[in-house]
């Protein structure tokens, strides 16, 4: 029973770090319509910029690192659209060569990583912190602060859409891009932000997927990736509060299935997963509204 | 120095059949499989297993180990990898979009790597298979360094016979219904074609495609390696096809000469940059990715561009040597007429 509790607490921090990267991923794919095979990728290198922040220049402490290192990967996602992503979508209209120069940029970006950083595993530099007891769960400081800034940055996603204009800009654009244009919103400026708010996204969750799991290598965001699908599908593509929702499931159920079966697999219960949704339910727990 | 072309010799003809496999499935069908090299790595872990004898006693585990000899044991896993192409295409093809299906079959090929790294009883885990037996090699009296000139030669002549079988399908009316569910999958359901079918059938001959590379690889190197099969290998098959020309077999030859030859195979030989352990291969791997993005932008149908076909619906005789403006337009009319597989 223990074990099970303290599964629990795991599932918590595991569904923080993927509720943070699902809802990056899927702001991306409302506004832009094709899927971002790079995103792991993106984490990866939010996570090593917060490293050479932590540990090679500067020494700042592992919190400041993880917001710095975060707006500087909102940044490059941002130049990485207008260089890269942006000019492709404006020339094809067919989502497959969009979705095979996501998969390049994502091979590039893997191996520039490896090719500065090396194989080797890293480590944030950060106190080391002692345990806490909240009911049956038992987490330390530094998990309880992961869970934290996710829940805080939910409510901040939550907010910008529901409450200020730009949110509303971006609903409009996820629903329908031409009708938003004509209606004067500016889908370009739109863009931008929202690939700014994804890399941010993927850059904070890279960081915590480092300080939760306790290493960092340049494929850590690779095999995480199809966590993340599992998590947006089971949510329905596309749907930021789907994205949070179906984050929770998966969380949990990967980390509590890990007390039952070898830990090994614990990934493999997020592909049944996904297989199951696309059998069962194909649009997800919550359907974005004129999709099948 | 002939060990090392005969190498080479070896991958270019290998990539031509894996880039076959790929261009039936996304060149012709539209099929974006981003799971290829799992197929591939199926393929290669049958044809080993299927020629491997028992495995009491060697220290590893696998199932069967058959002991069958090589041409046997090659196509049965090019059948293996058929039959599990045929599971998950029933799971996927039916009902998936274009950007769905990439995702699961994306996360399909992560899993299958997750699974053979810690399945040890099946797949011994991450050592993969050593000691396959070479074909022919006892046989022949062939050593180590006249068996890759002998299998390099072997590989090219099947390579050559599959390019034939591959150029009949393609042209075949069965090929031409592959195009048109590839450019507009809705005309070709409402003339009466079976997209999933079809789909179906574009992605078993694919995967026998894949099958047969896969398992010419692990004959030749003699080993099974999980590492070799991860996600990304997928991308380099798709950089031979792009290069090549997608929807055209020989482009595929000229993309695994440019690409797989020349791009990845050949600066293996420099020599490694002291302190920098592994630095040219990534550095390889990234050039092949901008390769790759430069070829979409400035030259998205290939050095060698499918050539578009007529047929004499059109008063035109069937030769594919002439282009005309659509494509689908054609295609689109011209099925019903020819097609009725």
């Amino acid at each position: 029973m223990q074990l099970f509790w303290l599964s629990v607490g795991f599932g918590f921090v595991t569904a923080s770090v993927l509720a943070i990267a699902a809802v990056g991923l899927s702001l991306q794919f409302g506004i832009t319509n094709y899927v971002n095979f790079a995103y792991g990728d993106f984490m990866a290198l939010g996570g090593f910029f917060a490293y050479v922040l932590n540990n090679e220049v500067f020494h700042l402490d592992i919190w400041i690192a993880l917001v710095i290192g975060s707006l500087a990967m909102g940044l490059f996602a941002v130049l990485v659209n207008r260089l890269i992503l942006g000019p492709f979508a404006r020339r094809f209209s067919t989502s497959h060569y969009l979705l095979i120069v996501t998969f390049g940029l994502s091979l590039i970006m893997l191996n520039a990583a490896y090719s500065i950083w090396g194989a080797d595993v890293r480590f944030y530099r950060m106190p080391i912190a002692s345990a806490l007891t909240i009911g049956p769960l038992r987490f330390t400081r530094n998990q309880l602060i992961v869970i934290a800034i996710a829940v805080a940055l939910m409510l901040a996603v939550h907010t910008l859409l529901k409450a200020t204009r730009l949110g509303k800009s971006m609903r409009a654009m996820s629903d329908n891009t031409t009708l938003a244009m004509t209606s004067g919103i500016d889908t370009k400026r739109i863009t931008t932000i929202t690939w700014f708010l994804s890399g941010t996204l993927a850059g904070v969750a890279g960081t915590v997927l480092g300080i939760g799991e306790g290493n960092l290598t340049p494929a850590s965001g690779e095999l995480f990736l199809f966590v993340i699908f599992a998590a947006v599908i089971l949510g329905g593509i596309g749907s930021i509060y789907g994205a949070m929702g179906g984050a929770l499931l998966i969380g949990l159920a990967t980390e509590i299935s890990a007390a039952f079966i070898n830990p090994a697999y614990k990934l493999d219960i997020a592909f049944v997963i996904l297989i199951l949704t696309l059998l069962i339910r194909p649009s997800g727990l919550i359907a974005r509204p004129g999709t099948t | 120095m002939v060990y090392y072309v005969f190498t080479l010799v070896f991958f270019c003809f290998d990539y031509f059949i894996l880039a076959m496999g790929l261009n039936i499935q996304y060149g012709e069908t539209g099929i974006l499989n981003f799971a290829y090299i799992g197929f591939v790595a199926i393929g290669a872990y049958f044809t080993g297993v299927f020629s491997l004898h028992s495995s009491a006693g060697t220290g590893q585990h696998y199932i069967l180990g058959l002991g069958l000899p090589f041409p046997v044991n090659l196509l049965l896993g090019g059948v293996a990898t058929m039959a599990f192409a045929f599971v998950v295409a029933l799971i996927t093809l039916r009902r998936l979009r274009t950007d769905y299906l990439a995702i699961v079959l994306i996360s399909l090929s992560l899993v299958l790597y997750d699974f053979c790294n810690n399945f040890v009883s099946i797949f011994n885990g991450a050592d993969g298979l050593y000691n396959v037996p070479e074909p022919f090699a006892k046989a022949l009296g062939l050593t180590v360094n006249s068996f890759i000139p002998f299998f390099a030669c072997v590989t090219a002549v099947i390579s050559l016979l599959m390019w034939f079988v591959m150029s009949r399908i393609t042209r075949a009316p069965l090929g031409r219904t592959f195009r048109a569910i590839r450019d507009d999958d809705v005309v070709a359901a409402a003339l009466g074609k079976n997209v999933f079918g079809m789909r179906l059938k574009s992605m078993l001959i694919g995967s026998f495609y894949a099958g047969i590379g896969g398992g010419l690889l692990i004959q030749f190197g003699g080993s099974f390696n999980p590492t070799a099969w991860l996600p990304g290998e997928t991308f380099v098959v798709f950089a031979v096809l792009i290069v090549g020309g997608a929807g055209n077999n020989i482009g595929m030859f000229v993309g695994a000469l440019l690409v797989e030859t020349l791009l990845i195979h050949l600066p293996a030989f420099l020599p490694e940059i002291p302190g920098h352990p592994g630095l040219i291969e990534y550095f390889d791997n990234a050039v092949v990715g901008m390769v790759l993005m430069v070829m979409l932008w400035f030259r998205p149908q290939g050095v060698v561009p499918a050539r578009l076909r007529r047929t004499s619906s059109f008063g035109v005789i069937a030769r594919g040597d002439d282009a005309s403006p659509t494509v689908s337009a054609h295609i689109a009319v011209e099925s019903p007429l020819t097609g009725h597989e």
